[in-house]
């Protein structure tokens, strides 16, 4: 790929050939396509969802089976990844789950959302969609009524898609 | 609003404590905070803070999304048919109430 | 018809013979029809202005030819398009279950020609010579000043079957992609409509192809039918791809919530071999046996970006089957003369690949292209425009619902177009209303 000063350069040139006069030397990109940049950066490391997770935790023992998440194959639009998320075991009026947290783990905020639930829930079943920034475990932690944390996480291969690849 | 929410249920006239799986979808912008404009001056968050979804005046769920969730959120989830009763639910970003939209569920 | 004050006496000399004939409308004989020959010219040229012809009157040609009009007024617009009538791509998915009639897709290609004001000639582009800027078709050549290349799509079926030509003919007569206008089109929907049960396969090209996300949503209106009218069907889509996409979740919702009995997906179905005559189909995923079949070859840029020897190379030296053109301006790699829009385009950025070969990024990169042509010819500045898209896929028929998704484009710090998608795909009827209000809107722009 050429950069885009290379381009305005030798767009200008061939284009003045091209009608046997010259355009002259102004940019040729315009305003409709403004540039956009961000400060996003992908973590080196889990640390800080890590921190969010052992602070979900508290002074229970998380076990790392009664939720499953499921994620596609391959995260073929980044900027919205299907994540599901739910309690395995059974939701009934006296153990329910009380909170869920998911945890995009190499994003520039870890924390992706959390969810509470009520013993009127009578479920615990959720999924939203995700913006990730690169290759990373998502990971989900929920909290039952009784303090039983479950935790699990799972890998998404970001690819670049959408409907040109 | 121009777009109002998009609603999807799996049965509005469930049986009593059949599980009722909802999808819904509201335009919104979702700046994470951390995107600059051309000027390269950095654009302010504006992001959904908050979902709920009450069956009656009952919590069902409460879900506060963060920048990691993607533009023009999603989100499913499932309740119990406990009663015959509006399932209502509302929106909220830091400007305030974004959208409110009910739909009634009838025990059959 | 020739307009004398116009005529020039070159005009004349190199008109002949077969115009030659035609003058003297008031007394001399008609002249009978000839045979082509390599000299035979397809029209005069009229007027002062630039001469643009533009080969393909679909979505892209369209929006181009009438867009260029308004931006040039003097300049000599020549549409050439091989069909009669125009029939959209988009929305046939569903016609095929009478969401829309015939009608509703089809227009006389006359009356945008006439309503905007260029010359349509219905007629087969069969060689584009660069260097001497001319376009040869089945009723005589015609020189350009500038060429738009808006031609589509063609199905590479040498991928399956090589040079064999009669497994490729017979493979589209008898189960034909219904991915080029318009014969395949009547034909599926007499295939769907008198389908009395048993398994019929899909296959799906290889991306890059015309507009990803409508196998899927044929599939799901071919499974709404046999669902209502009880017929026991089976509809096994062999997908290339490691899984459904793109707009995966909205669609994996209908297929396992509204055709769970119907629709069977197969991901990693790479097609190994193809026997249409035994109806057996092998894959990377399995062999498949099956009573009727909806095969997608391979999709490539049309024949004319062939012609036009505007195929890009990969890095392994092999052809990409698309254009080589420039991802910002839309000029062919090397020729700033010629334009390559819509379907046959080229790759625009590593960020993500391809444009979707949709009918409205055509109708927008057409708009943009008539455009920078306008720029170029009054002496301004060239104006890199970006497009964006929009498309709409009804996965129930009743009621009918809708999923959705959009594209935009920025230009990233790195100087590449980046895209972002986003996914409407919760599935309401809303979604199908939407549709209906951004078809009358395209169809305003440059068909109706």
């Amino acid at each position: 790929m050429t950069s885009c000063a290379e381009l305005n350069r030798r767009q200008v040139m061939i284009m003045g050939t091209a009608m046997g006069a010259a355009l002259g030397v102004s940019p040729l990109l315009g305003t409709a396509a403004a540039a956009q940049s961000s400060t996003a950066a992908a973590r080196a490391d889990t640390a800080e969802s890590d921190r969010i997770a052992a602070d979900f935790i508290g002074a229970a023992d998380a076990v790392s089976e009664g939720l499953a998440l499921d994620l596609p194959a391959l995260g073929d639009n980044p900027s919205a990844v299907p994540v599901r998320v739910h309690v395995t075991e059974a939701i009934t009026d006296d153990s329910w789950c009380e909170e869920l947290i998911v945890l995009a783990e190499r994003n520039p905020m870890p924390l992706a959302c959390r969810f509470r639930f009520s013993q009127a829930s009578g479920a615990a079943d959720v999924a939203v969609r995700l913006r990730l920034i690169e290759t990373m475990h998502v990971r989900a932690l929920a909290r039952m009524k009784d303090g039983r944390v479950f935790d699990t996480r799972g890998q998404i291969t970001v690819a670049a898609g959408g409907c040109g690849l | 609003m121009a777009n109002p929410p998009r609603i999807w249920l799996s049965n509005e006239t469930p049986a009593k404590d059949e599980i009722v799986r909802v999808r819904a979808q509201v335009v919104h912008i979702m700046e994470s905070g951390l995107r600059l404009d051309a000027a390269g001056a950095p654009i302010p968050r504006d992001t959904l803070t908050r979902f709920e979804a009450r069956l009656g005046e009952t919590l069902v769920l409460d879900w506060l999304p963060e920048t990691a969730i993607s533009q023009n959120p999603y989100i499913e989830f499932t309740f119990k048919a406990r009663e015959s009763a509006v399932l209502k639910m509302t929106w909220t970003d830091q400007h305030g109430v974004l959208a409110e939209a009910g739909r009634q569920i009838t025990l059959s | 018809m020739i307009k004398s004050p116009h005529f020039t006496r070159r005009k004349l000399l190199t008109a002949a013979p077969s115009l030659a004939l035609l003058t003297g409308i008031g007394g001399a004989a008609l002249a009978a029809p000839e045979g082509l020959t390599s000299e035979t010219l397809l029209m005069s040229r009229q007027g002062k202005g630039p001469r643009i012809v533009i080969c393909g009157g679909g979505w892209g040609g369209l929006s181009a030819a009438r867009h260029l009009r308004e931006e040039l007024p003097e300049a000599e617009i020549i549409l050439l398009e091989r069909n009669p009538i125009f029939w959209s791509c988009p929305m046939s998915n569903k016609w095929l279950i009478d969401v829309v009639d015939t009608a509703f897709l089809t227009q006389d290609l006359l009356r945008p020609a006439q309503k905007w004001g260029y010359s349509l000639v219905q007629c087969e582009v069969t060689n584009i010579d660069r260097a001497a800027k001319t376009v040869h078709t089945s009723k005589g050549k015609v020189d350009y000043d500038f060429l738009i290349l808006a031609g589509g799509i063609r199905n590479a079926y040498e991928a399956w079957f090589g040079e064999d030509r009669q497994a490729a003919e017979y493979t589209r007569q008898n189960f034909g992609s219904a991915y080029i206008p318009n014969s395949e089109h009547l034909a599926l929907k007499n295939k769907i409509h008198n389908f009395k049960g048993g398994t019929i396969v899909m296959t799906l090209p290889p991306p890059p192809h015309r507009c990803p996300p409508s196998p899927y949503e044929r599939a799901c209106v071919m499974a709404w039918h046999f669902k209502v009218n009880k017929i026991p069907a089976k509809i096994l889509i062999l997908d290339p791809k490691p899984q459904i996409a793109p707009i995966g979740a909205g669609y994996k919702a209908a297929f396992e919530e509204l055709y769970p009995d119907i629709i069977t997906h197969v991901p990693n179905a790479k097609v190994k071999e193809v026997d249409p005559y035994n109806k057996r189909i092998m894959t990377e995923a399995g062999d498949f046996d099956f009573d009727d079949a909806v095969f997608m070859p391979p999709h490539q840029a049309s024949d004319m970006v062939w012609y036009a020897d505007l195929i890009g190379k990969g890095e392994d030296g092999r052809p990409t089957g698309w254009a080589d053109m420039d991802p910002r301006f839309f000029t062919a790699r090397g020729d700033d003369s010629v334009y390559i829009i819509g379907d046959s385009m080229g790759a625009i950025s590593p960020h993500f690949g391809h444009y979707p070969k949709s009918g409205h990024v055509a109708n927008y990169i057409g708009r943009i292209v008539a455009g920078n042509i306008g720029q170029r010819v009054r002496g301004e500045d060239v104006v890199a425009e970006l497009p964006d898209n929009l498309c709409y896929m009804l996965v129930n028929g009743d009621p009918q619902e809708a999923i959705s998704v959009e594209f935009t484009y920025a230009v990233g710090q790195d100087g590449l177009v980046h895209q972002t998608q986003i996914d409407i795909d919760v599935r309401t009827p809303d979604l199908m209303a939407e549709d209906f209000v951004w078809i009358d809107g395209m169809f305003n722009d440059f068909l109706r």
